[in-house]
């Protein structure tokens, strides 16, 4: 009900004010692509290049294993590629996490990585305290000093983390496994 | 007593050196582990009167790793005996004075609370770095597991092997490189 009410107030919103604005597309969107900046002359030439993907001969999908991964043989509906592998990553595991980085050190939102809801959630998780570790330095802003050392404070010191916290409510304190 | 009854004498009741390296190593984890080893726990001999604790020689003490936020939350307490004396150090702020005083801390909790563990400390030496004096690490015969393994860092691995490791996730067909 209140998504219809919602749905009906923006038609009338848009029929009174017509401010929304259309992406124009004129080439079809298929391939990965490539910005690129080139000066001729006097003008800037900005065009998306379409390039192979560099992933392509090193992908590993759970079908394509030999002996194919348990998950993917028990569950009924079909998982995500990641549940399918039934690998247990951690957040020290930077060659598989790094995966899931913009070059700047964020996460790829869901639409981009593919994930279900759970695994993103964990994944992302295990990208901060990777990041918070120091693992993936070289895959931080520009304006990062590199050196984990260097950080202010309490931050410069090394710090693990535990990955079963990931999904619990609230994290308990070291003292509290002594409480009755 | 025969000439190897008394060798193997001299073997058992000896004092064996071990060296544990606390790079990324949890203080408080492995506080049980160098426990075990300074008081002979590990041996059959083992008897609380009988004195056949170990030297441990603990290395890399300034690149212990805490978990989580305990940097900033354990904090250690300390009272001069005057009114008004009490204070609270931060973990991360003892570390900044004195890179070994977590370790020594940590291993002195978990040994029993009796009188013998002061004198159970002094075989306990704490470095902070690598280098530690001569005559002390010739006599250091055996090396301690570590509780968990060191983490790698991303730019120490070599690029040809970060880009030849299997993908997980391929880009979708419209994404642009970034």
């Amino acid at each position: 009900m209140s998504g219809l009410v919602k749905s009906s107030f923006s038609l009338l919103k848009r029929s009174i004010f017509s401010t929304s604005v259309r992406a124009i597309v004129t080439t079809k969107q298929l391939h990965v692509k490539e910005i690129r900046e080139q000066t001729v002359g006097s003008t800037l030439v900005v065009e998306g290049v379409p390039v192979p993907s560099p992933r392509k001969d090193y992908l590993v999908r759970a079908e394509n294993l030999v002996p194919v991964p348990e998950p993917l043989v028990k569950s009924e509906q079909p998982p995500c590629y990641m549940c399918a592998l039934g690998l247990e990553v951690k957040h020290t595991d930077v060659l598989i996490l790094s995966q899931f980085v913009r070059s700047d050190g964020c996460m790829l939102p869901r639409r981009i990585t593919g994930l279900c809801r759970r695994q993103q959630k964990k994944i992302g998780k295990m990208v901060t305290m990777a990041q918070k570790a120091g693992l993936m330095i070289n895959l931080t802003p520009k304006n990062c000093a590199k050196d984990p050392k260097k950080r202010y404070q309490h931050k410069k010191f090394n710090t693990y983390f535990d990955e079963s916290t990931i999904f619990m409510k609230r994290i308990p304190k070291p003292w509290e496994k002594f409480r009755r | 007593m025969s000439a190897f009854k008394r060798v193997q004498q001299w073997a058992t009741f000896a004092r064996t050196w071990h060296v544990f390296d606390c790079k990324w190593q949890d203080p408080y984890e492995s506080a049980f582990i160098i426990k075990k080893y300074l008081m002979g726990l590990h041996k059959p001999i083992y008897h609380p009167m009988n004195d056949c604790g170990d030297v441990v020689v603990c290395i890399n003490s300034r690149d212990i790793a805490l978990r989580g936020d305990e940097w900033r939350k354990r904090a250690y307490f300390h009272h001069t005996g005057y009114p008004g004396g009490a204070t609270w150090t931060l973990a991360w702020e003892l570390h900044n004075k004195d890179p070994t005083m977590i370790i020594r801390k940590a291993v002195y909790r978990a040994m029993k609370g009796n009188l013998q563990r002061r004198h159970t400390m002094e075989r306990l030496f704490i470095y902070p770095g690598e280098d530690v004096p001569d005559d002390i690490m010739q006599n250091v015969t055996n090396q301690i597991r570590q509780w968990r393994l060191v983490p790698t860092r991303l730019d120490h691995i070599p690029e040809e092997e970060v880009k030849k490791f299997p993908k997980i996730m391929e880009y979708p067909e419209d994404y642009v490189l970034k």
